[in-house]
């Protein structure tokens, strides 16, 4: 393994730290390494917290800022927080008007929040938690879904809305209608390694990719000989296309989220093929993010993701953020 | 054995216990590269820590208060859904003190299975924890002492644990790898063995005191 580390233990206090001190502006660390905005949501709004393992930078504490999340929960590397630390989060992100967790469908993280939802309810707590479970090649099982990439739309749009100030079961409500209306797949080329125990996740053969990689490098389950940029994007989009039913006219948010060691040139080259095809079928391409904005090391490849989108979904997508790594102005 | 257990030989247990995961947890995180992320054994190395903190000399010599400590701190290891669960199970104990062992783990029991639909067959911690739990409680109604009913315990945690080799994962992050988790023992049942091998060599430690059941 290299990877610029010191002791391994102290990998997600240092780049907790570091990305802290990269932000002055708009991030500090608060209690229990929890990472919040540098300055707290006005009283009477809406708190937005999530959890999730580290090693996946910039996801999901470089998305907190104006206009997404007040407070995330980093856990250890590509292992979920515990319940105390939530908690702890929430009882921060408590401006008056209740707090809305948004939770990735992974074991640890939601055993983590169920518990945290139990503590919170016997402290009185208003909290509403919504679940993220947008990964296709989990089955057709809501429950067998992994929370993917499709966190970053439901972080934007249920952010905006309690930006502006809309009440607790209106920003949930927002939260699930985007859950609903998204669907992701992943496809991996290249193993990621674990930057504390350094061994590799998975095998996989140099001219092999695998459809259906989770984010923390969990091999997936439909492995092929490796196919061009076009042919990759066409075998992703038409099963995600088909998993969410969508129709001539319809209007998509499509994200292209690299994992980590895939570049750009390959990221745009797969947009490019994903943008052909959509034009073809008479479906609208209304918003595009084309990046890295949940990663696992230095694995290779990427997620895609689809979104369904109405007027006011787009309206809050479009508002502003200053998140550090979603600034929308 | 149907006398309470005390603070003192709980935090024997725990301490055989922690010099089992400190000896084998190289070995966990071998077996969870096979069908995880490979800290397994990092993460069970950082709960023991918090387990032996809470039970530490100078601590509080209040049983409940030890476990519910043990349980809260394990809960904040922030390593996964392991070690909530550990969590959850000890914290499910403490809520039982006062009654004897074998009802202080079926309380433990019974909380982790609020939080989990995991049950034996699905290749988790529960494929020795169920085995391990249900000899405690046959050696219970059969009379025995603690001493064996630990004994007991630990042969059918690291029975279930073996088993679990030819089980395929239905739970987790590892339910997603289907049947290449063939072939390879659960992480997690594995360090539930060790937990009551360590339990039962931490019981019998005591100066004078042979090893053997």
């Amino acid at each position: 393994m290299k990877k610029f580390i010191n002791k391994p233990e102290n990998i997600v206090a240092e780049l907790l730290e570091g990305f802290a001190l990269s932000h002055p502006d708009r991030i500090r660390l608060v209690g229990n390494n929890l990472v919040a905005r540098a300055l707290p949501k006005a009283k009477g709004k809406v708190g937005v917290v999530t959890l999730g393992g580290s090693g996946h930078e910039p996801g999901l504490s470089g998305f907190v800022g104006e206009g997404m999340l007040d407070i995330s929960v980093p856990g250890e590397i590509f292992a979920a927080p515990g319940a105390p630390r939530c908690l702890e989060a929430i009882r921060l992100a408590e401006y008056g008007s209740g707090v809305l967790f948004i939770v990735l469908n992974h074991a640890g993280d939601v055993l983590s929040s169920n518990l945290t939802m139990e503590m919170a309810k016997r402290e009185g707590l208003n909290v509403k938690m919504t679940l993220t479970h947008e990964d296709i090649s989990g089955g057709t099982n809501p429950e067998d879904r992994r929370g993917l990439v499709g966190f970053l739309p439901v972080y934007k749009v249920a952010g905006a809305a309690a930006e502006e100030g809309q009440p607790l079961n209106a920003c949930f409500e927002i939260a699930e209608r985007m859950g609903r209306n998204m669907r992701t797949l992943a496809v991996a080329v290249q193993t990621a390694t674990h930057p504390s125990t350094g061994q590799a996740i998975f095998d996989l053969p140099d001219d092999e990719m695998e459809i259906g990689m989770g984010q923390h490098g969990e091999a997936g389950t439909g492995r092929m000989k490796l196919k061009t940029a076009d042919e990759t994007a066409e075998i992703m989009l038409d099963m995600l296309l088909k998993d969410l039913g969508v129709k001539a006219g319809e209007e998509l948010l499509v994200i292209v989220n690299g994992a980590g060691a895939t570049t750009l040139m390959e990221l745009f080259t797969l947009f490019r093929r994903v943008d052909q095809i959509l034009k073809a079928k008479g479906i609208k391409l209304v918003r595009a993010k084309v990046g890295e904005f949940i990663t696992t090391q230095e694995q290779a490849g990427f997620q895609l993701m689809i979104a369904r989108m109405d007027k006011e979904l787009i309206r809050l997508w479009d508002a502003p953020s200053n998140a550090p790594y979603f600034v929308v102005r | 054995m149907s006398e309470c257990i005390t603070k003192d030989e709980f935090g024997r247990m725990v301490a055989g216990a922690a010099t089992e995961i400190r000896t084998k947890h190289v070995m966990l995180s071998e077996l969870d590269c096979a069908a995880g992320d490979g800290d397994h054994g990092a993460t069970m190395l950082r709960t023991m820590e918090k387990l032996e903190k809470a039970f530490a000399p100078g601590g509080s010599d209040d049983l409940k208060i030890c476990l519910k400590d043990a349980g809260w701190s394990v809960l904040g290891v922030d390593g996964g859904a392991s070690s909530s669960l550990l969590g959850v199970f000890f914290t499910g104990m403490a809520d039982a003190v006062g009654n004897d062992l074998t009802e202080m783990f079926e309380a433990g029991l019974a909380a982790l299975q609020k939080q989990t639909k995991a049950r034996p067959g699905d290749k988790t911690m529960m494929d020795a924890l169920v085995p391990a739990i249900n000899a405690l409680r046959s050696a219970a109604n059969g009379g025995k002492s603690v001493r064996e009913a630990l004994y007991d315990a630990a042969a059918a945690a690291r029975a279930g644990a073996d088993a679990t080799r030819n089980l395929q994962a239905r739970y987790g992050r590892a339910k997603f790898l289907g049947e290449k988790t063939l072939g390879h023992a659960d992480p997690g049942a594995t360090s539930i063995s060790f937990l009551f091998e360590g339990f039962y060599n931490g019981f019998t430690s005591v100066k004078g005191e042979s090893n053997n059941a």
